[in-house]
């Protein structure tokens, strides 16, 4: 009891307890007690289920149901009932329409309500066939045949066919219904691909080019039921916003997935029902899913979150519920509470410091947006490398992660398909980095650090306030690049207040930031990565009146990285996908337009009555479906009522 | 002045102080720095297009003077708008209202029956043990965090297992007949409750015993003592009847806060109330939600104050309600 009045003390002192143990390098005591508290959680190896395989097709012959082709679960046969209890972090679901989230919340509905045409496969991270029997491609890489599963159902019982994919596709994804970045996913060079109908069950795709991530990024979009759907489509554009928002009857929609909706108490929960028309049976032949409810609670707070499931009122806590700062506790608790902790390895959102590298002038006030001094800082590279060589990212990782984290180095973490296992990482060299600057022309005068010009080095840094992680990440950098002469000024400020100046002031110096990215396919970071990209952040360069990008002053290596993404994009060569993103990340690792610092561990906490609870590094989502990339597999050992 | 005109002299005079407030509201707002959609922009899944369609949508691009006024107009016509996050502004408050009806409502009767009688009572026996231990008790009261109070009942929660942690209602709440479901929101209603009664709490009882104790010296209680009165009616009859009116005066500002909410509170214990969604309008700038809060607090304000003095008038014959 102590030890949680403790830790839940910490969280409200969060901030002031991360700037004490973020202290100078002598403070070495916090380090050990830090670290030796949480071996425990971080020590344990990431999980490591053998793959079972693909799944295997099966005929059913259901009298209710007629003939079905249904996918084979790959767990053991387990017991039927029970609702299982989650939870989500945040305000809930912004509306139950799932073309039109563009909120984690949502989309994370939509993934239990929805099943995909093709998905990711959750131990190869490659596609496979879903909703779909079989896919292939035609030996110009640019069309693509996908057959539907014979006897598949609504759950309004009507069939689910080739006019509900070519209606998803041809007319809400086409004509940008709701949120339209679903087109600019699934589009190469603006272009769009064709959609037609083959037969009652066959698709064909045709992209423009040869497009290798097409498949990857069909997952992205759930196929609506077209005789429910299609009568809002010929009203105006604005009332597809309107259909199965937040305050729709949650019984009205019609859905494909392993639940339907039951009910929404707002501010409370969902509850979710077992679609008796999921067409996946288990190992007997049983219709799965075995749960019979699934209720996620909506929590503002993570501590409640835990409290709630050390309280026995949750069975699961999924990724990004337990922190670095909760994970010892966690751990200790694990004998009486009745669950494991499981590491899924690392997160594929990474945490970075960017140095403002815009060398342009507000067209408006004709002013740089950047000091021009502070420009030729930040653009000379050695300045970057002396950086990123200053930070200690293991203590880091050891005082503010409390462990629960890995050194990053690189865009792609060691947890994806795509990881240049080449670039090694490297400790913290304050010579290095001092040679470094030396290098780069700067020199140092007592403590203070001066260009060739003989201007003292000061930058101010922000993140977002309110993170007591990037709060504490701050103060170490300040910290240590004080030691190489460097005056940071540290100032926390709103998240919204940042997102402005990344994306339109870019009145900032350095940020530290983390963004979400893809452990399977590298492409989903295009947008920041390609010259002209929304999230270039480095040096981002804005639309002009007509909304068009133009970019006039790229770097020989921006240019190249712009190059290797059409290369990759447009390759199916799996070994030149990997040539061209190992490049893109050694000219990353070398240049440093983004100094990567860290990823977090995804760690989930499970009760010991679950069955079938398998994750896997790569079979992670937005959350309530997270790391249960097997829902209609789960069930408990023990039916509880 | 009768009541009803008075009534309606007051209404007639909160008009153009709405009207200022919500202009007030509106610019403070817009002045601050935040961007409702940062979040899509922060987001590398969302296209520009995506992002531009949003802000056509939410009339984010058209000036604010001109946001003001089609507010404005919609508001006349009885339309509060659509949130940002989708959903009309009207029925996410009704959800929610509700709920913080009963919290509130529950609260203002535990914490003026506490209250009332803690106040006579430390009040009568100025200077010994009770008063003594209700003062640190309302120190406490006054100086303690709300947040810090409910996550120490949580925890009080988990280590009994007593009570629910967070939440007003179980996950099989609407599989149970009306006495579970009762026993269900009693349960899940203790903690916030206490949070909130025991914060209140302080400032009344300090209120009564302070006004109480001016009471008790006046000539009058000494003259119903001296014609040998009981002590009972010296206090109930004549001290308390007298001590009261400014106690009105704060039941006009509960009023007010019946529909407010208590964000942290309510943030904390996963409590499904009008404060918590307020509290995240204002972090993600959903203008019309956020509008539409502040004005409903300050109707309500309004209202509180015109049912205070009504109050008065009717308890203390002395007031004209001029």
């Amino acid at each position: 009891m102590r030890a949680l009045l403790l830790c839940l003390l910490a969280f409200s002192l969060a901030a002031c307890t991360q700037r004490d143990t973020a202290g100078p390098p002598q403070a070495s005591p916090t380090t050990m007690v830090a670290g030796a508290q949480n071996g425990g959680v971080a020590a344990t190896a990431i999980v490591n289920f053998p793959n079972p395989g693909p799944f295997k097709l099966v005929e059913v012959n259901d009298p209710r149901y007629g003939k079905m082709e249904c996918w084979q679960g790959r767990g053991e046969s387990g017991q039927f009932g029970g609702t299982f209890r989650v939870s989500t972090f945040g305000g809930g679901p912004k509306t139950f329409n799932p073309w039109v989230a563009s909120d984690v919340e949502s989309s994370g509905l939509g993934l239990l309500l929805f099943e995909k045409l093709v998905d990711i496969d959750a131990w190869t991270g490659q596609p496979y066939p879903r909703l779909a029997k079989s896919i292939s491609i035609s030996p110009d890489k640019r069309e693509y045949t996908i057959t539907l599963r014979q006897g598949l159902k609504w759950s309004d019982g009507k069939p689910i066919t080739a006019d509900d994919v070519v209606f998803t596709f041809a007319t809400i994804v086409a004509r940008g219904y709701g949120n339209s970045s679903l087109r600019d996913t699934l589009s190469v060079y603006g272009k769009y691909p064709e959609v037609s109908k083959v037969d009652d069950l066959t698709v064909k795709f045709r992209t423009a080019v040869p497009f290798s991530p097409f498949l990857k990024m069909l997952p992205n979009v759930p196929i609506a039921p077209k005789h429910v759907v299609e009568p809002i489509t010929k009203r105006p554009m604005e009332a597809f916003q309107g259909f199965w928002d937040i305050n729709s009857d949650p019984k009205s929609l019609v859905v494909s997935g392993r639940f339907m909706l039951d009910r929404y108490v707002p501010g409370q929960r969902i509850e979710l029902v077992r679609n008796p028309n999921y067409a996946m049976v288990d190992k007997q032949g049983r219709r799965l899913p075995y749960l019979d409810r699934f209720v996620y609670a909506i929590v503002p707070d993570q501590n409640t979150m835990i409290l709630k499931f050390l309280g026995n009122e949750l069975d699961f806590l999924d990724v990004r519920a337990v922190r670095g700062s909760d994970a010892a506790f966690m751990k200790q608790k694990e004998q009486s509470g009745n669950f494991r902790l499981y590491n899924l390895g690392p997160d594929d959102g990474t945490t970075f410091l960017i140095l403002n590298m815009t060398r342009r002038e507000d067209p408006k006030s004709k002013k740089p947006y950047v000091n021009p001094l502070k420009q030729k800082w930040f653009n000379n590279q050695y300045f970057r490398q002396a950086v990123s060589h200053a930070i200690n990212r293991q203590r880091m990782i050891d005082n503010v992660l409390r462990g629960v984290g890995i050194p990053l180095y690189t865009p792609e973490t060691i947890a994806s398909l795509y990881f240049n296992k080449k670039l090694k990482p490297y400790p913290q060299e304050l010579d290095t980095a001092a040679k470094l600057l030396e290098q780069g022309g700067f020199t140092k005068r007592g403590d203070r650090l001066y260009d060739s010009e003989g201007h003292p080095v000061e930058f101010t840094l922000h993140t977002n306030a309110g993170n007591s992680t990037r709060d504490g990440v701050c103060v170490m950098i300040a910290d240590e690049l004080k030691k190489l002469g460097m005056k940071v000024n540290y100032q926390a400020i709103d998240f919204n207040t940042l997102i402005d100046k990344t994306n339109q002031s870019l009145d900032w110096e350095a940020i530290v930031m983390g963004l979400s990215g893809s452990k399977t396919e590298p492409q989903d970071g295009a947008n920041v990565w390609k010259s002209d990209g929304r999230l270039h952040m480095f040096d981002q360069r804005l639309p002009n009146e007509q909304g068009k990008v133009i970019v006039t002053d790229a770097r020989e290596w921006e240019k190249r990285i712009d190059r290797l993404f059409d290369l990759a994009a447009t390759s199916f060569d799996e070994k030149k996908r990997h040539e061209y993103f190992d490049e893109f990340e050694e000219i990353v690792y070398n240049q440093l337009p983004f100094i990567y610092l860290y990823s977090i561990l995804d760690i989930t906490a499970a009760r010991n009555t679950i069955g079938n609870y398998t994750p896997t590094p790569l079979g992670v989502f937005y959350t309530p479906l997270g790391s249960l990339h097997n829902l209609e597999e789960i069930y408990f050992k023990k039916a509880r009522q | 002045m009768s009541i009803p005109v008075y009534i309606l002299k007051r209404v007639l005079q909160a008009i153009p102080l709405l009207i200022i407030i919500s202009i007030m509201s509106f610019i403070m707002l817009k002045l601050a720095p935040i961007d409702p959609l940062a979040y899509l922009r922060a987001n590398p899944a969302i296209s520009a297009q995506a992002i531009k369609a949003e802000e056509e949508r939410l009339g984010l691009n058209k000036p604010p003077v001109v946001q003001y006024f089609i507010w404005l107009s919609n508001l006349v016509r009885g339309d509060l708008g659509v949130s940002t996050t989708g959903g009309s502004v009207f029925l996410l408050l009704m959800q929610r209202a509700g709920n913080t009806l009963l919290l509130s409502i529950l609260t203002i009767f535990f914490t003026w029956m506490i209250a009332l009688p803690a106040g006579v009572w430390a009040a009568v026996n100025r200077g010994q043990w009770v008063d003594k231990f209700f003062g640190i008790f309302t120190t406490i009261g006054m100086s303690m965090p709300t947040f810090l109070m409910a996550l120490l009942l949580l925890m009080a929660a988990l280590a009994t297992r007593l009570l629910p942690i967070g939440g007003l209602t179980s996950p099989d709440f609407f599989e149970r007949d009306f006495l579970g479901q009762a026993l269900d929101l009693a349960q899940h209603l203790v903690i916030p409750v206490t949070v909130l009664t025991f914060i209140g709490l302080a400032g009344i009882q300090r209120q009564v015993r302070g006004n109480l104790l001016d009471v008790l010296r006046a000539e009058y209680v000494r003259t119903a003592r001296a014609k040998g009165l009981p002590e009972d009616k010296v206090i109930y009859r004549h001290a308390l009847r007298n001590a009261i009116n400014p106690l009105i005066t704060l039941f006009g500002f509960e009023f007010a806060a019946l529909l407010s909410g208590a964000a942290l509170t309510e943030t904390v214990l996963a409590y499904p109330g009008l404060g918590r969604l307020t509290l995240e309008a204002v972090l993600t700038k959903d203008m019309n939600l956020v509008m539409a809060a502040l004005m409903l607090g300050a109707v309500m304000l309004i209202m509180g104050n015109l049912l205070a003095d009504i109050l008065l008038k009717l308890v203390d014959p002395r007031i004209t309600l001029e």
